[in-house]
C-alpha cells in the first residue's frame, strides 16, 4: 500500500478486508441481494416486455368504439382497425372541442377508396388510409416489418395482401412513396389490402387527386376526417361513453367493437399493476433485511469502530467505512443479480416465449438500451438498499463516544 | 501539562443516574509518569477516557497542553487525538486484517499524513524489537508482540501524552514486565507524559505521581 494514497484508499481497503473476514456472512448477504436483484431485474424486463407485448396485442384487438358520420354506411367486423371508407365526414376537431370522460385514446383517420390511384393493378380499388402516427393505435401495432426509423412524409405502409417489397417505391397519384413497412395479416379486408400513409402525406396528394378525379373528396379537406377510432380508459363502460358521445354530438354514429375484448384489456392491465406492486414490495423487504443485517454488523464491530475513532478516525470516515462496506456487498449482489436475471431471461426466452411464438402470440422484448438501463437501475438500487440499510447504524456509531463503543455500548 | 478541572461523569441507568466521577481536579506536569490507581469500579478508566477525549464528561474541563479537549468539535478532537495522544488499551486493540506495519501506521494514515508513515512505523517497530515481524498479521503474533505493536501505534504520531489503561492486565508476569519496562523506557527516552491506569500497587510504585481514585473522587 502506497503511503501517499491517503485515508480514502485505506478505508476502501479496510471495507474490503472486513467483508473478507466473514466470508460466509458476506456470501449470504451478497446472495440474498443477488436473488432479489435477479428477480427484480428479470421481473422488470419481463413485465415491461409483457406490457409492450400486451399493449401491441391489445391494440391489435382494435378500437373499442368507432365514431363516424351518422350517414356513413358501416359493416360490423370483429376488430375495429380502420374507419369505414365513406364520403360522409366529421370535423377533425370534433373530439377536441369537448372534454369527454372515459376515452383513453382517439385516433382520427381519413379513408379514401379509389380506383384511380395508379397503385396496384390498373383500375384496382385501393383504400388510402391517412392516419396520425402519434395517436394511432390500430395500424402500427400490426407492423410485421419496417425500415429502421420512424415513419415520415413520403412513406407508406402496405397491408399483408400486397406483395411490394420493403423499401421499394410505390407511385400513388403520380407521387413516389417509399414502402416503409408491411402489416401482418389481420383478416380485416381494409387492413389487408390498404395503403397507409400519414394524414399529412394524404392531404399532400389533394391537388393530384382533384385533378385526376375531377373533385376533392370531402375527407381530404384539412378540417375533416372520415372518423375516429376510440380506446376506452381503464374502468370506463362502453355504454356510458357511447351515450356521452351521442348526447354531445348530434351528427355522429357510434359503432362498438367486441365488448369482450375491452373487458380482457382492462382486466389484464389491472393484473399487471398488481404484479409490479409485488416486485416493489419484494425489493422493499430486501432493504429491510439488509438494514437489520447491517445493524447487527455495526453492533458487532462497535469495539473496532471505537478503536478507529480513538486513534483519530473522523465521524465521516466511520460512516464512510460502514457505507462503503454495505455498498460493496450489495453492489456486488446487484451485479451478480443482474447476471442471474439475464440467465433467468434466457431460460424464459427458451421456454415460455418460444412456446408463445410457436402459438403465434407475439412477444416483444424490451429494447437492448432499455434492458441495459434496467440492469444499471437494479445495480444502483441494490447499492442504494445497502446505503439505506447501513446509514442509520453507521451514523449512530459515528455519534457515539469512542469509549462507549470500545466498551461495547453505544 | 495535563489539567482536569471539576471533572464529573454520570451514567444514566434503569435505576436512575449513577455518578462515576464527582468533581475531579488534578494536574500532571509535562514529561511525568503518573499512575491512576483504584479498585475496580472506582472510576479510574472513566477518568482516563475523559482525559483522552474518548468519553464526554458530564461536567468540568480537560486541558491537554493548554487545549480544552471537550470544547473542540468532534473532528477537531479526533485530529487532536491522532496528533497529540497515544493510547494503549487493556485489550489487544489491533485491526486483524492489517499487518503489524499498517496497524502501527494507522493514526498517521487516518489523519491524512500517509507520506512516510510506514517508514516511521517500521523504525518504531524495529526499536521495539519487532523488526522481523513487520509483515505479520496480529493472529501471527504473541500477546506480548501484539502489545508492542500497539505501543508502536501509540507512538507513531510522536504524541506528548501516552495513556495506558491497564495495558498488561491480560498478559503473563514476564510479558507484563517486558511491556512495563518498554513503557518506562519510552517515557524516559522521549520525555513523553505517561499516564498509567492500574490496580497493581507494584506497578504504580514506579510512577513519579500517584493519583488514587475511590468512589469517583480523588483520595488526598
Amino acid at each position: 500500500m502506497d503511503d501517499a494514497r491517503g485515508p480514502r484508499f485505506l478505508l476502501a481497503r479496510l471495507a474490503l478486508q472486513n467483508l473478507g473476514r466473514r466470508r460466509i456472512r458476506t456470501a449470504l448477504l451478497v446472495a440474498a441481494v443477488a436473488l432479489s436483484c435477479a428477480i427484480a431485474f428479470a421481473g422488470a424486463v419481463v413485465m415491461r416486455s409483457i406490457e409492450t407485448s400486451m399493449s401491441v396485442g391489445f391494440s391489435r384487438l382494435g378500437a373499442d368504439l368507432m365514431v363516424v358520420s351518422r350517414d356513413a354506411l358501416t359493416h360490423l367486423t370483429a376488430a375495429l382497425l380502420t374507419v369505414e371508407p365513406t364520403d360522409s365526414t366529421l370535423p377533425a376537431d370534433l373530439l377536441a372541442s369537448e372534454s369527454l370522460p372515459g376515452i383513453a385514446r382517439a385516433a382520427p383517420q381519413r379513408v379514401l377508396r379509389t380506383s384511380l390511384s395508379g397503385a396496384g393493378g390498373a383500375g384496382e380499388s385501393v383504400d388510402l388510409i391517412g392516419f396520425d402516427p402519434s395517436t394511432d393505435f390500430t395500424v402500427q401495432p400490426w407492423l410485421a416489418e419496417r425500415l429502421p426509423r420512424a415513419i415520415g412524409a413520403g412513406d407508406v405502409i402496405v397491408g399483408s395482401a400486397r406483395t411490394v417489397p420493403l423499401g421499394s417505391e410505390l407511385v400513388i397519384f403520380g407521387a413516389p412513396f417509399r414502402v416503409y413497412g408491411k402489416l401482418s395479416s389481420t383478416g380485416v379486408g381494409t387492413h389487408e389490402r390498404g395503403i397507409f400513409l400519414t394524414s399529412q402525406s394524404l392531404l399532400g396528394l389533394s391537388r393530384a387527386i382533384s385533378e385526376r378525379t375531377g373533385s376533392l373528396p370531402p375527407m381530404l379537406r384539412p378540417d375533416r376526417v372520415s372518423g375516429f377510432l376510440l380506446e376506452l380508459a381503464s374502468g370506463a363502460r362502453e355504454l356510458q361513453v357511447r351515450f356521452s358521445l351521442l348526447s354531445h354530438f348530434a351528427e355522429i354514429k357510434v359503432v362498438a367493437g367486441a365488448s369482450l375484448l375491452t373487458g380482457i384489456r382492462q382486466g389484464l392491465s389491472a393484473l399487471m399493476g398488481g404484479a409490479v406492486a409485488l416486485v416493489a414490495l419484494m425489493f422493499g423487504a430486501t432493504a429491510v433485511m439488509v438494514g437489520v443485517l447491517f445493524s447487527a454488523i455495526v453492533s458487532e464491530r462497535r469495539v473496532e469502530l471505537g478503536l478507529l475513532q480513538a486513534i483519530g478516525a473522523r465521524r465521516r470516515q466511520i460512516v464512510g467505512l460502514t457505507l462503503l462496506e454495505a455498498v460493496l456487498a450489495t453492489g456486488a449482489g446487484g451485479l451478480l443479480g443482474v447476471a442471474g436475471g439475464a440467465l433467468l431471461l434466457r431460460l424464459f426466452e427458451r421456454s415460455l416465449v418460444f412456446h408463445l411464438t410457436q402459438m403465434g402470440v407475439p412477444f416483444l422484448w424490451l429494447e437492448r438500451v432499455d434492458m441495459a438501463l434496467a440492469a444499471a437501475a437494479c445495480v444502483v438500487a441494490a447499492a442504494l438498499v445497502g446505503i439505506a440499510g447501513a446509514l442509520f447504524p453507521a451514523i449512530r456509531a459515528s455519534r457515539s463516544d469512542p469509549y462507549d463503543l470500545i466498551r461495547g455500548e453505544g | 501539562m495535563l489539567v482536569c478541572e471539576a471533572l464529573s461523569k454520570t451514567y444514566p441507568t434503569d435505576r436512575g443516574p449513577v455518578a462515576a466521577l464527582r468533581g475531579i481536579d488534578l494536574e500532571v506536569k509535562s514529561g511525568r509518569y503518573a499512575a491512576i490507581i483504584g479498585r475496580s469500579g472506582s472510576g479510574k478508566s472513566s477518568l482516563m477516557a475523559m482525559i483522552g477525549g474518548l468519553s464526554r464528561p458530564s461536567g468540568g474541563r480537560v486541558l491537554v497542553a493548554g487545549t480544552d479537549l471537550w470544547a473542540l468539535g468532534s473532528d477537531a478532537r479526533a485530529r487532536f487525538r491522532a496528533r497529540h495522544i497515544g493510547y494503549v488499551f487493556q485489550f489487544a486493540s489491533l485491526l486483524p486484517t492489517l499487518r503489524a506495519l499498517d496497524n502501527a501506521a494507522l493514526p498517521l494514515l487516518l489523519d491524512g499524513r500517509g507520506r512516510g508513515a510506514r517508514a516511521r512505523a517500521a523504525a518504531l517497530l524495529e526499536e521495539l524489537g519487532l523488526g522481523a515481524h513487520l509483515d505479520a498479521f496480529p493472529s501471527e503474533l504473541s500477546a506480548g508482540e501484539q502489545r508492542r505493536v500497539v505501543i508502536a501505534r501509540a507512538l507513531v504520531s510522536d504524541p506528548g501524552l501516552l495513556l495506558a489503561d491497564e495495558p498488561t492486565s491480560d498478559l503473563d508476569a514476564q510479558t507484563e514486565r517486558e511491556i512495563m519496562g518498554l513503557l518506562a523506557r519510552v517515557h524516559r527516552t522521549r520525555g513523553t507524559t505517561l499516564l498509567l491506569v492500574t490496580h497493581s500497587l507494584a506497578l504504580a510504585a514506579e510512577a513519579e505521581q500517584i493519583i488514587q481514585v475511590a468512589d469517583g473522587t480523588l483520595v488526598p
